[in-house]
């Protein structure tokens, strides 16, 4: 009997020792003053040697606030969210960290890793985008300081090269996939083998206009058959050669840097942080040296389109929030501070100088950006730039996650020609139904 | 029963042995498997306090489809996976236990495959099997195969794809192990079997077969188990799809607990694959020890 | 003798093709160290760099921190291979020479722990290294890698095939069980303790989830760590990417061409009469 009980011991102290630990839900600390002595906040970030945001970030601070010192710690970028969940869990993570997309806010927020920060976010301009992705049951739990958002980026030499007028911002859906065509044909009897547009293998880059555009359409209705038209668009444009196959760019691990940066492709429609990269790489001569812009992503219907209206795209904020963890009331306070100057005008314009899109895009911040070297300074390029409505690619739910990868599934079915749209919307619907919604 | 003093001295002896590696293996992996198995039966999102919700988890498999179809899949994985390399395997150490001229370097290319990083590795198979560019179907359409598989991009094709580079993969590994216990044969008994007349497949039957028993038991439960548990090959080479045809068991688990962070459920996904590989494991021992009496 | 000749000569031919086969993956990998960075992922594939961009490799050297990675890398792997070892080939003797009460309930769960998929219970795992203040250090990947139950089970399928006659006659000799461990059973297990320290050297070298969780600091990456990062960090140097995986590679096909030479036909036979 006496190993028996040895071993249950031993097994209840293992349990004990792993998990009483685990932080749980705890109030922050009751807040200070700003402290006058020197004082050092942790933040987290990632590949900081190529990823400047975060060191200018924690010296613009300094220079307003010469007693702090906010020390980086380096996480991998890819994996920077199963790297913060174990130091969360183990409470080892920094006192301030970084959100990189929206999909796993509710993880953070709903475990209890995030302290409440209304106080910053309420005295935050309207200049401000992404703000309301942070808030649940009317309380924020972080502030976001960079917002990209996605636009359409084109290739003006090829635009010449095939015959084709450029965009100019009133272009639907349906237009884009006219010009593609166009594009192609008009580029092969040049002699050229670039096609009308590169469309990457994301799931985001179907579903996140179709999600953002289509009025009615949400994520957690469990009804996606708003996606069908922009994947017949899509499919259709595949078949016709319009743009590389879903097979090919899986399977060839196809880069939309270079297939844009090097003219395979007329058009491509990504995210505006791909605007620092191709700036970068046409100096170091990954990319060709070629003019370009930018236009607002094509459109769900002629409402939104023309540069009087205001075009309709989605994109996640980025945003920072504050540890629970966080040791002490003087530390909650610079925390506190330290994220409203990360979302105020004077970081934006730091931000903006480095080549980021921030969260607050006001006129300052614009020309700030517009005035970097290489940055494309047409109106519309401006305007795609400072003027959309940006709506969420994960909007905050606890379903959002597993309904994604729901979603995900249907992506690489459709696309590899696997199922037929409306089978696989009936599928994800299933799925979304008796796997996700129930829980 | 009482102890006598010898086997307690035997059982003293026998720890002595096993604690150095023992301790380190109890405190390090076993603690936290045992806590995997408390954590099956809550709700936990890693940062919480774990709810305890009973069988809630196995109920909840139960009745989810996709959970099936990632069994369904690492089944259909392992049922090829395990017979092709197994005889991949034995066939390269038969093949290369001999004294040739560049056996070196034949069993250093045979090994390349495992120790060539996973992340290039995969890069090129999908290359290769790239439906309209890829070297293989442009050879299939040159042989007069009009309209060759799509391989990784093709509901069908993408599980019988991924095995293949598994297969690839992994032979020069399990070669290795079966080259070290061909060197426990003895020579005399090969010698016998030519004096008796033995060809050379009943020399394989009934000598090097025999005698690489403890070797291919263990060959096979390690490989089981490996193909049961298998995940960065797949993950890096098709995503688990397209739709749902490669998703397996292991890049679920991934799934529900990093990605949905779900870890309550996930650690019970874990306890249904810890229990199927057991289950394996034990009806093979039992064959195995049939075969050795 | 012409017979024999002919098959010779086939045999070398078919191992030759399935050589270049087994190697074509690691000859687009050096090819592609060699292009530049845009033109390793093209349509169609590209075997050969259109220029050779040579400086790729001193590239990967003064951009990352190549020369430490190395150094940890090899740290780990050689402490790691050693204790897997030396506690593995130890517990194995306990496992299949000693009889004891409760030994095969043990091995047991000794062999079932590999079976539970190492996602699950990394977290919990963390934790507690955390608690135990071992995680962000070297320590953290020797005291994980160097306990695992697979040298263990190795070791004592090997074990069950020497002969028990030998023991017992050392036992009549007055050896201790720790004197036959060392004086006979050990020095009949080559082939076995040099393909369990390639394999453990290898799947120390190559590992990348460990160090992931438990490395944090620059300074204690691994060259598997360190590259990934690499590359998530230089998005589209994929050339880059490749010089560095050309570079982890190298060491451990060293270490395995002199390995391979314990297996060699005969070299256990003299000391067994089975």
């Amino acid at each position: 009997m006496k190993r028996t009980f040895a071993a249950a011991l031993g097994v209840a102290t293992a349990i004990t020792l792993v998990l009483a630990g685990c932080s749980s839900e705890e109030d922050l600390p009751e807040a200070k003053p700003f402290p006058t002595g020197p004082v050092t906040i942790s933040l987290a970030g990632w590949s900081l040697s190529t990823t400047p945001e975060f060191k200018t970030l924690a010296d613009g601070f300094k220079a307003l606030h010469p007693n702090v010192t906010v020390e980086l710690k380096e996480y991998d970028a890819a994996n920077y969210d199963t790297q913060m969940t174990a130091d969360l869990a183990a409470g080892t993570a920094p006192d301030v960290y970084v959100l990189k997309n929206l999909k796993n806010f509710t993880t953070y927020q709903d475990g209890g890793q995030l302290a409440d920060v209304s106080d910053v976010a309420s005295k935050l301009g309207n200049t401000v985008g992404g703000l309301s992705g942070y808030q649940v049951n009317g309380k924020s739990y972080a502030v976001p300081y960079r917002q990209d958002s996605w636009v359409l980026y084109y290739d003006k030499d090829l635009f010449d090269q095939a015959k084709v007028a450029y965009p100019d911002g009133s272009w639907t859906w349906d237009d884009y996939a006219k010009k593609a065509k166009e594009l192609t044909t008009g580029l092969k009897a040049a002699g050229s083998t670039a096609v009308g547009t590169y469309q990457h293998s994301w799931q985001s880059t179907v579903q996140g206009f179709a999600l953002a555009q289509t009025a009615g359409a949400s994520l957690e209705s469990g009804n996606f058959s708003y996606v069908k038209p922009y994947y017949n668009r899509v499919t259709d444009l595949q078949a016709s050669g319009a743009q590389p196959n879903f097979g090919t760019v899986t399977t060839n691990k196809l880069t939309y840097q270079a297939q844009f940066g090097k003219q395979s492709a007329a058009m491509l429609p990504m995210g505006t942080w791909y605007i620092a990269t191709l700036i970068k790489q046409r100096s170091t001569g990954d990319a060709n040296k070629f003019n370009w812009g930018i236009a607002p992503a094509p459109q769900f219907d002629s409402s939104t389109t023309g540069t009087s209206k205001t075009p309709v795209t989605f994109g996640d904020p980025t945003g920072l929030g504050i540890n629970p963890a966080i040791s002490d009331g003087g530390k909650v306070t610079v925390a506190k501070e330290f994220l409203a100057y990360a979302a105020g005008e004077a970081a934006a314009k730091a931000l903006a100088g480095i080549g980021i899109t921030p969260a607050n895009t006001s006129d300052a911040v614009a020309a700030t950006f517009f005035a970097l070297d290489g940055v494309p300074g047409d109106a519309l390029s401006k305007f795609a730039w400072s003027k959309h409505d940006t709506k969420p690619e994960n909007p905050v739910s606890k379903h959002t996650a597993g309904l994604q990868n729901v979603l995900n599934t249907l992506h690489s079915a459709v696309l590899s020609n696997s199922k037929g749209i409306d089978d696989a919307i009936t599928a994800a619907q299933t799925q979304a139904k008796n796997e996700v919604l129930n829980q | 029963m009482a102890t006598t003093p010898l086997k307690r001295r035997n059982a003293l002896v026998g720890w002595s042995f096993i604690l150095p590696n023992f301790a380190g293996f109890a405190a390090l992996t076993l603690a936290p498997v045992i806590v995997l198995f408390y954590v099956a039966f809550t709700s936990w999102n890693v940062f919480g306090k774990a709810r305890w919700t009973g069988t809630a988890n196995f109920i909840r498999m139960w009745h989810d489809a996709s959970f099936w179809t990632a069994l369904t899949n690492t089944l259909y994985y392992t049922s090829l996976h395990i017979p092709l390399t197994l005889s991949a395997s034995l066939g390269l150490a038969l093949l290369l236990n001999r004294s040739l001229r560049g056996v070196a370097f034949f069993r250093t290319a045979a090994f390349f495959p495992y120790i060539t990083s996973m992340v290039a590795l995969t890069y090129v198979w999908n290359m290769l099997f790239s439906p309209d560019y890829g070297p293989i179907n442009s050879f299939l359409r040159f042989i007069g195969i009009a309209n060759p598989p799509g391989w990784t991009t093709s509901a069908d094709w993408s599980m019988p794809a991924v095995i293949f580079v598994g297969t690839w993969r992994e032979m020069g590994y399990y070669m290795l192990l079966f080259l070290a216990g061909l060197q426990t044969i003895p020579a005399q008994l090969y010698e016998a079997a030519r004096v008796d007349g033995a060809n050379p497949w009943q020399r394989f039957l009934f000598v090097t077969l025999p005698g690489l028993r403890h070797t291919t038991f263990f060959v096979v439960v390690i490989m089981t188990i490996g193909s049961f548990k298998v995940f960065d090959l797949i993950l890096l080479m098709t995503e688990g799809g397209p739709g749902q045809s490669t998703l397996v068991l292991s890049q679920y688990i991934y799934q529900k607990g990093f990605v949905e962070n779900q870890f309550g459920y996930a650690s019970a996904v874990s306890i249904v694959l810890f229990a199927i590989c057991c289950l394996v494991t034990i009806f093979q021992y039992f064959v195995n020890r049939r075969w050795n009496d | 003798m012409k017979r024999n000749t002919a098959g010779r000569v086939l045999l070398y031919a078919g191992l030759i093709i399935a050589a270049a086969a087994l190697l074509l993956p690691f000859y687009w990998m050096v090819s592609s160290s060699l292009k530049a960075n845009n033109d390793v992922f093209t349509i169609p594939l590209k075997w050969v760099p259109d220029t050779f961009m040579w400086r790729n490799y001193g590239d990967i050297f003064a951009k990352s921190g190549m020369t430490t990675w190395l150094t940890n890398t090899l740290t780990l792997s050689v402490t790691v291979t050693l204790l897997q070892v030396l506690t593995g080939s130890f517990a194995a003797y306990g496992f299949s020479k000693v009889r004891f009460r409760g030994r095969n309930v043990l091995f047991l769960a000794y062999i079932a722990t590999i079976a539970v998929p190492w996602q699950s219970y990394m977290i919990p795992q963390f934790i507690l290294m955390s608690k135990l203040h071992l995680s962000n250090t070297l320590f953290s990947i020797i005291a994980l890698q160097a306990f695992g139950a697979f040298g263990v089970f190795l070791m004592k399928q090997f074990y069950e095939t020497i002969p028990e006659e030998l023991s017992e006659a050392a036992r009549l000799d007055g050896l201790s069980e720790y004197g036959i461990y060392w004086r006979i059973i050990l020095p009949l297990s080559k082939p076995a303790i040099a393909s369990l320290s390639l394999l453990t050297f290898v799947s120390t070298w190559n590992d990348y989830l460990g160090p992931l969780i438990y490395l944090r600091k620059p300074d204690l990456w691994t060259v598997q760590l360190g590259l990934r990062t690499f590359i998530s960090q230089y998005n589209a140097e994929y050339a880059l990417i490749m010089a560095g995986s050309v570079l982890s590679v190298l060491p451990i096909a060293i270490v395995f061409l002199f390995g391979q030479r314990y297996f060699v036909e005969g070299i256990t036979s003299t000391g067994l009469k089975g």
